[in-house]
C-alpha cells in the first residue's frame, strides 16, 4: 500500500535538540525527530504535551531557546524573511480552528495563496480552486461564506486551502478534532490518497488515537515536552514505557507527590509578571 | 528538461510535453495547448514523458478540453504517464479525459 | 505597606511607560515597512495590491462624506456664532469671513476629519486585524508566505494618505459653508459674496497647512489602528480593549501632532 514512503535518507524535516521556554517555565525540552519524504507522520500526545508549541515552531512561526529546526533541506533560523515566504510556498498548514479569512468566500480563501504568490491566470486559478474543492467534496459551495458552513466543512475548506500549492509538505493540525466519525474517517482517507498519489509528505498533530493509527507511518509520542518514543504504528503499539501505555490506554497520570513542592505552589506569592 | 513542443501532425496538433510541470511554466503549456485550439484544430496532449505534473498543470489541460468542446473540436491526451495518471486518479479527471495509449490509436479515434 | 504601595506604583507607571515606548517603535517600524513593501514588494513576488488599497479607499473616504459634511458643517455654524458675539464687542464682525475660512483651512477642518476618522475607520482597522489574530488568520497568513503587513498594513496606510487630505478639502469647504449659513444674516450678505470674499482672503499656505496635516494624521491612525489590532491577546475581550486603545491613542496622537503642527508652522 504505501507506494512512495521508502525514501530513507532524503529528511523533509529534521528537528535538533529544539528546547522551548516561556519565562521560567521549560515547554519543550530537547525535541529532536526526522521526517522522511513521502511519510506520514503523526505527532500525539496529550494536552499540555508541548504538541501544540512545537508545531508553532515547526511553522516557523516562533523562534526557540535552543536547537535547530531544518525544513526542505533549510535551517529555519537562518533563512532570511524573503526566503522563508519562498520556501513556505511548499509548504501547507491546516490549523486546527480551520483559520478561513471570515471575510472571504470559501472559493476565495482556497484561491488566496494563488492568487497572492503566483503569477496565473484568472482561468487556471479557478480550476485549480475547484479541483481542491472536488478533492474534500465541496464542490459548489465555493461562494458560501466560512460562517455558513459547518466545523466539517471549515476542516475541509482549510485543507483545501493548505493544499492547493500542491505543497511537498503538509501540516494538519487536528484534522479530526470536533468532528463526527463518519467526517473524522473520510479526511483520514484524504490524507493518504494524498500522500499516495502525490508523495506528499504529512505530519499530522493529534490526540485522537485512532486517527494516529489509521494514517500513521510513524507516531511520534510526546509527554511533558519531551519525545517518549517515535517509531512505527506497531512498535509504539507494543511499547513497553509505563507512559506511552498510560496515554494508549488512556490510564489518567498518577499525580506523585512532593509535599514540599505542593505546599509552595499553594502558598506561593504571585511574582509581579512582566511580558 | 522541462519543456514542451508543438509538433504538426496531420489534421491535429501534437503538444508533447517533457519533465516536471509545474507552476513556474504551466502557462508555457496553457498556452502551447490553447493556441491550436483557438485556430480550430484538434489538439492532442503527449505526457509520456512526464515525471510529475502539479494542479496548474492539470488545470491546463482541463481548460484545454472544455474549450476544444466548446469550439467541436477534439482533445485528447496521449500515452499517460503513470506520474500524471496517479494525479488525474486522484481528481477523478481519468473518467473525463478522451486517453489514448499510443498515437496510432489516437488518430484512429480521429477519423 | 505604604512604600509597598508606591514601588508597586512605581513599577506600573515605569512598564507602562515602556510599553508606550517600544509601541511608539512599533508604530515607526510599520511606517518603515509602508515605504519598503510598494518599492521592493515587486522584487519579493509581494506587490502591493491596488485592489486592496481601492477598497480600503471606499471604505474610509467615500463612505465618510455624508458624516463628515454634517460635522463640519455643524463646527463651521458654531465658529460663526462665537466669533460673531466676540467680534460684535470689538465693532470688526465683518472679519467673522477670515476668521471662518482661517479656522476652518488651517485647523478644523484637519481636525475635524482626523477625529471622525479615528472613531470610524482607525478603530475598525484595529478591530478587523484583532480579530484576525484571535482566529489564527494572521498566522494563516504567514504561514502562506504572504507578509501581513505588506497585505493588510500598506494597503491601509496608502489609502489613509490619499483619503484624508481629500477629505478635508471637503471638510474645509463644508465648514466654510457652515459659517456662511449664520453668517449671512447678521452680515447682511448674501451666500455668494460670503464664499467669494472666503476664497479671496484664504492663501495657498492656509489650505496647504490643513491638507499636510490631513497627510500626516491620516497615515498616524492607519499606524495606530494597525498596531493596536496586531498586539491583540486573548480573544473577543481583546478586540474590544484594542479597538478602544485604537481610538484614544491616535486622537491623543493627532492632537498632540497638530499642536506641534500649529506652534512651528505659526509661531
Amino acid at each position: 500500500m504505501p507506494k512512495k514512503t521508502a525514501q530513507p535518507a532524503e529528511y523533509v524535516l529534521e528537528v535538533e535538540d529544539l528546547v522551548v521556554e516561556y519565562g521560567r517555565r521549560r515547554i519543550l525540552d530537547g525535541i529532536s525527530m526526522n521526517v522522511r519524504a513521502g511519510e506520514i507522520m503523526v505527532i500525539m500526545g496529550g494536552s499540555g504535551s508541548g504538541k501544540s508549541t512545537l508545531l508553532r515552531h515547526l511553522l516557523g512561526l516562533e523562534v526557540p531557546a535552543g536547537g535547530t529546526v531544518r525544513m526542505l533541506g533549510r535551517d529555519v533560523s537562518e533563512m532570511t524573511n524573503t526566503e522563508m515566504d519562498d520556501l513556505r510556498q511548499h509548504v501547507g498548514v491546516s490549523f486546527q480552528s480551520g483559520a478561513l479569512f471570515t471575510s472571504m468566500s470559501v472559493g476565495e480563501n482556497v484561491a488566496l495563496p494563488l492568487r497572492e504568490r503566483q503569477n496565473l491566470d484568472d482561468n487556471t486559478i479557478r480550476i485549480m480552486t475547484r479541483l481542491k474543492l472536488e478533492l474534500v467534496s465541496l464542490a459548489g459551495f465555493e461562494n458560501l461564506m466560512p460562517s455558513q458552513l459547518s466545523g466539517g466543512m471549515i476542516k475541509r475548506a482549510a485543507f483545501a486551502r493548505a493544499i492547493v500549492m500542491d505543497p511537498k509538505l503538509v501540516f494538519f493540525d487536528e484534522p479530526s478534532a470536533g468532528l463526527d466519525p463518519v467526517v473524522s474517517a473520510e479526511l483520514d482517507e484524504l490524507i493518504i490518497k494524498l500522500r499516495d498519489a502525490l508523495g506528499t509528505t504529512i505530519i499530522v498533530v493529534t490526540h485522537e488515537l485512532e486517527s494516529a493509527f489509521r494514517i500513521a507511518d510513524r507516531i511520534t509520542v510526546l509527554d511533558h515536552g519531551r519525545v517518549l518514543v517515535t517509531d512505527t504504528v506497531d512498535a509504539v503499539r507494543n511499547c513497553q514505557d509505563q507512559r506511552v501505555q498510560d496515554l494508549l490506554n488512556r490510564t489518567p497520570r498518577e499525580m506523585k507527590i512532593d509535599a514540599d513542592d505542593y505546599l509552595r505552589r499553594l502558598t506561593e506569592e504571585e511574582p509581579e509578571y512582566v511580558d | 528538461m522541462s519543456k514542451c513542443e508543438v509538433q504538426d501532425q496531420a489534421g491535429f496538433a501534437l503538444v508533447v510535453v517533457e519533465g516536471e510541470v509545474d507552476m513556474s511554466w504551466s502557462n508555457d503549456l496553457r498556452q502551447a495547448i490553447l493556441g491550436p485550439l483557438n485556430a480550430g484544430r484538434p489538439c492532442m496532449v503527449d505526457l509520456s514523458a512526464v515525471a510529475y505534473i502539479d494542479s496548474s498543470g492539470i488545470a491546463a489541460l482541463v481548460e484545454g478540453y472544455q474549450k476544444a468542446k466548446g469550439a467541436g473540436t477534439f482533445f485528447g491526451l496521449v500515452a499517460v504517464s503513470d506520474a500524471v495518471r496517479s494525479v488525474l486518479e486522484l481528481a477523478r479527471l481519468d473518467q473525463v479525459f478522451p486517453m489514448y495509449e499510443n498515437l496510432e490509436q489516437a488518430e484512429a479515434s480521429l477519423s | 505597606m505604604a512604600a509597598q504601595t508606591l514601588s508597586r506604583m512605581v513599577s506600573r507607571v515605569s512598564r507602562d511607560m515602556l510599553r508606550g515606548v517600544s509601541d511608539f517603535g512599533y508604530l515607526i517600524a510599520l511606517l518603515g515597512e509602508s515605504f519598503y513593501w510598494p518599492v521592493f514588494g515587486p522584487r519579493r513576488k509581494q506587490p502591493v495590491r491596488i485592489e486592496a488599497v481601492f477598497t480600503q479607499m471606499m471604505q474610509i473616504g467615500v463612505e465618510a462624506i455624508p458624516i463628515l459634511a454634517v460635522l463640519t458643517m455643524a463646527v463651521g455654524i458654531m465658529l460663526a456664532i462665537q466669533l460673531v458675539n466676540t467680534l460684535e464687542l470689538f465693532g470688526v464682525e465683518s472679519q467673522v469671513v477670515l476668521a471662518v475660512a482661517k479656522a476652518m483651512t488651517r485647523e478644523f477642518g484637519a481636525l475635524m476629519t482626523a477625529i471622525l476618522l479615528a472613531g470610524r475607520s482607525g478603530s475598525a482597522l484595529a478591530a478587523r486585524i484583532g480579530s484576525m489574530v484571535v482566529s489564527q488568520e494572521i498566522e494563516a497568513l504567514r504561514v502562506m508566505g504572504i507578509d501581513p503587513v505588506r497585505y493588510l498594513v500598506v494597503p491601509a496606510v496608502i489609502a489613509f494618505a490619499i483619503m484624508t487630505p481629500a477629505l478635508v478639502v471637503l471638510a474645509d469647504a463644508m465648514g466654510i459653508i457652515g459659517g456662511g449659513l449664520f453668517s449671512t444674516g447678521p452680515l447682511n450678505m448674501t451666500m455668494e459674496t460670503y464664499i467669494r470674499t472666503s476664497i479671496e482672503v484664504l492663501t495657498v499656505g492656509d489650505v496647504m497647512q490643513g491638507l499636510s496635516k490631513g497627510l500626516v494624521f491620516g497615515i498616524l491612525i492607519a499606524l495606530v489602528g494597525c498596531s493596536a489590532g496586531f498586539s491583540v491577546r486573548g480573544g473577543a475581550e481583546g478586540v474590544g480593549r484594542a479597538t478602544t486603545r485604537a481610538v484614544v491613542l491616535s486622537l491623543t496622537y493627532v492632537i498632540i501632532v497638530d499642536m506641534m503642527f500649529t506652534w512651528f508652522m505659526n509661531v
